[in-house]
Parts: C-alpha cells; sequence; structure tokens
C-alpha cells in the first residue's frame, strides 16, 4: 500500500478520535479497523476514559457469545457505534443487502447483520467508508438496511441516530433540523471541488466557509505509531499488514 | 417487511407498543468449531464468536476441536466459553480445523493460503480446481494439512 493511501487512513483515524469524547462507551464491530484505531487513538490522547469495545480484541472477554454486543447497545449502554454501507444517501440511509433491483440485483452483499437494531438504539453511529465516490455516496440507496432517523413511523426505541461520516476525503455532519448530510470539514490536503465531484448529492458546501481538519498533532502520530498500533496488530493484523507494512 | 413476509407486527402486553418479530432460527444440523472438548460433549469455544448459541439452538450439534481432554480440563481459556455436553451430539477430534482461518490462542490466519482461494474463485475453472487440489482430492483432514502445508502447533 502506498505512502499516500496509509496516511489519508492515519488521517481518518484522526478524525474519527478527534470525534470521540472521553468518557463515552464506544464500540465496533466486525471489519472496523479504522474505527478501532481511532477509538484506541482517542484513548491514548485526549480520551482517557474512553470504554473501547472493539470486535475482536482478544482482551474482550465475554461471557457467551457475539450477541451480548447487541445485548449491550440494546441496554443502551452504547454511546458511540460505527457502520459503514456500500450505498449511503443523504438521508443517511446505508445499504448492505443489494445493488440494482432488489429481486433482480446486480450485486448480492452480505446484508445488514444488526445494523438497524444498532443505528437505532446507540446515541450517535459514525459512519466510516474506505473509498468516496459517487457510487458510494448516492441521492437515495437501492435498500434501506438502517435509517439515521425515525421517518414518519416513530419506533419506541429510537435512542440516537447518525452523527458524523468520515471519509478518505472529508468528514460530513448529519444536519438534526433538516434531517440530511452536510460537509462538516475536509481532510488536510483535500480540495472541496474533490469532494463535490466524488459525491452524488448536494452537501450545501456552497457560500458556506468549510474548515480544513487539523493536520495530526506530534502527540497523536507517537500514539497511533506506539500503542494503538501495537494493539491493533493484535486485532487487526492482517489489515495493519496491508496499510503499515 | 415488504419482502419478509414472515416478519410480524405484535403489541408488545408489558408496554403496549408496536414491535416487529422475527421467527427463529432452528438449524437442524449445526457445526462447530471449539478449543477444547471432552468424550462427554462438553467443549469450549471462542466467546466472540455465536458457536454457543448455535449450539443451543440447533437440534444436533457437531463440535470439531482441536484438542480432546479430561473433563475436568474443559476449561475456558480468557477468549472462550463453555458449552455444556447437553447441548453436543458429537464431539470430532481435528487439530488445524479452522485453517486457513484463525484459531486465536493457538494459531493465526494463513493470509497465503487464503489469497490463493481468493484468486480461485474468481472464476469456476480456477475454484473446480481449488476444490479438486484442497477439499475433495486430500483423502482426509491429515492429507488436508499435509497438502497445505501446515502443522497445527502441539499442546503441552
Amino acid at each position: 500500500m502506498g505512502n499516500s493511501q496509509t496516511e489519508s487512513f492515519e488521517k481518518m483515524i484522526g478524525a474519527i478520535s478527534r470525534l470521540l469524547k472521553n468518557g463515552e462507551m464506544v464500540v465496533t464491530g466486525t471489519l472496523s479497523p479504522l474505527p478501532a484505531a481511532g477509538c484506541l487513538l482517542a484513548k491514548h490522547t485526549h480520551a482517557p476514559d474512553l470504554e473501547p469495545m472493539l470486535y475482536g480484541d482478544p482482551e474482550n472477554r465475554l461471557s457467551e457469545g457475539l450477541h451480548e454486543f447487541f445485548g449491550v447497545a440494546q441496554k443502551g449502554k452504547v454511546d458511540v457505534f460505527f457502520l459503514s454501507g456500500l450505498q449511503i444517501d443523504r438521508q443517511g440511509s446505508i445499504n448492505l443487502s443489494v445493488i440494482g433491483d432488489y429481486d433482480r440485483p446486480k450485486l448480492r452483499l452480505p446484508g445488514g447483520a444488526g445494523s438497524a437494531m444498532l443505528y437505532s438504539m446507540s446515541r450517535r453511529t459514525i459512519l466510516f467508508t474506505m473509498t468516496h465516490t459517487k457510487k458510494l455516496f448516492v441521492p437515495k440507496v437501492d435498500f434501506v438496511n438502517a435509517t439515521a432517523f425515525d421517518g414518519e413511523v416513530k419506533t419506541p426505541w429510537r435512542r440516537g441516530g447518525l452523527s458524523h461520516i468520515v471519509t478518505p476525503l472529508c468528514i460530513m455532519k448529519f444536519d438534526d433540523e433538516k434531517k440530511r448530510v452536510v460537509l462538516d470539514r475536509l481532510l488536510p490536503g483535500v480540495t472541496l471541488e474533490e469532494v463535490v465531484e466524488n459525491t452524488g448529492f448536494d452537501l450545501e458546501a456552497a457560500g458556506r466557509d468549510i474548515p480544513v481538519m487539523e493536520p495530526l498533532t506530534e502527540e497523536e502520530r507517537i500514539a497511533l505509531h506506539g500503542p494503538v498500533l501495537e494493539k491493533m496488530r493484535t486485532i487487526y493484523p492482517l489489515v495493519c499488514r496491508m496499510i503499515w507494512g | 417487511m415488504k419482502i419478509r413476509d414472515d416478519f410480524k407486527i405484535v403489541k408488545d402486553p408489558y408496554s403496549g407498543e408496536d414491535y416487529v418479530v422475527v421467527p427463529p432460527i432452528i438449524p437442524d444440523v449445526a457445526v462447530i468449531h471449539g478449543l477444547k472438548g471432552d468424550r462427554f460433549g462438553g467443549i469450549t469455544v471462542l466467546g466472540a464468536r455465536n458457536d454457543r448459541l448455535l449450539a443451543t439452538a440447533a437440534r444436533k450439534t457437531i463440535a470439531v476441536v482441536e484438542e480432546l481432554v479430561e473433563p475436568d480440563e474443559v476449561l475456558p481459556g480468557l477468549q472462550e466459553v463453555y458449552v455444556a455436553p447437553v447441548h453436543i451430539d458429537a464431539v470430532v477430534v481435528a487439530p488445524g480445523a479452522a485453517h486457513p482461518t484463525e484459531c486465536p490462542g493457538r494459531y493465526g490466519i494463513d493470509a497465503g493460503h487464503i489469497m490463493t482461494y481468493l484468486a480461485a474463485a474468481k472464476d469456476e475453472a480456477s475454484f473446480l480446481n481449488y476444490l479438486e487440489t484442497y477439499i475433495t482430492g486430500p483423502a482426509d483432514h491429515e492429507a488436508y494439512l499435509e497438502k497445505v502445508g501446515f502443522r497445527p502447533p502441539e499442546r503441552a
């Protein structure tokens, strides 16, 4: 993996870290290396009392099985959960099931796997993506697995919803009043044009001053390449080898 | 609900709220991977999987374990949980059974073999060739381990 790719992932890890608040209970599920690294980075820098529960962490002991992760969320203990999608739309809905028509899909994906419940029952959800393209950020997802907020039908179990989206190009945030995703800030080295060109919906950046995320500090860099990476190699050995060698 | 007519809305008799309910999955047979097992069916499995849930849900459960031990030695390690014999119908002793995936605490993922599999899975012909070479070809588990060149670590 090239240096620029590694740098891009490190910026995302920094962005995720800074979105977390000290004391929060943060949970990452399967296939979530960047969020896991972000949680660990936060704990090693500005949020020492963060409570990460990272799927795949050998130190995370369970009494029965994986379903306990879901139970913890249902009880209302989870402040922040991380999700992704093959498609994400302006309303913050995610698609993990099919690309194209449901009965004659172009691509069949593994499915939602509890995402609908977790998106509802975690206090806030941060979406992350490994790419930033128009194919991913679409006006409307082909299939809705999980929603960022309750529409007309109010559910008794909705505790929270979309907070932010972290991509290799930018950070988006959810506008609670307008109920849509808008641009929050650019990652360092990225232009607004790049973001607009690669997003399939209006991020409402026109006429606004879009700030650029501060680059990783020396403290963050040292923590990331030290204790964070050391721990990450026990959880995601293959991914770490691909990103950091 | 549009595509799953077996999902139903019911009123929670306690709160009066509407809930969507989903029918349970009751597998006829579950095949799970355990670490330690005894001859009565007591086993330990990794906590970060759903093996215990699967074993308790299925009508019949076959446990493939890394190691056969005495009943008083079926003690879950740090990452493991215990599944009682009442849920297990058969124990198969096969060290290295999780290959090419990992068995945390015992052996890691065989990344090289996963890459071989990924490349083979790209088209029908190479996939059939993979099956013949590694799955249907080898006479038994020992022969498979020989073929892929994997030796599970010996336990003290």
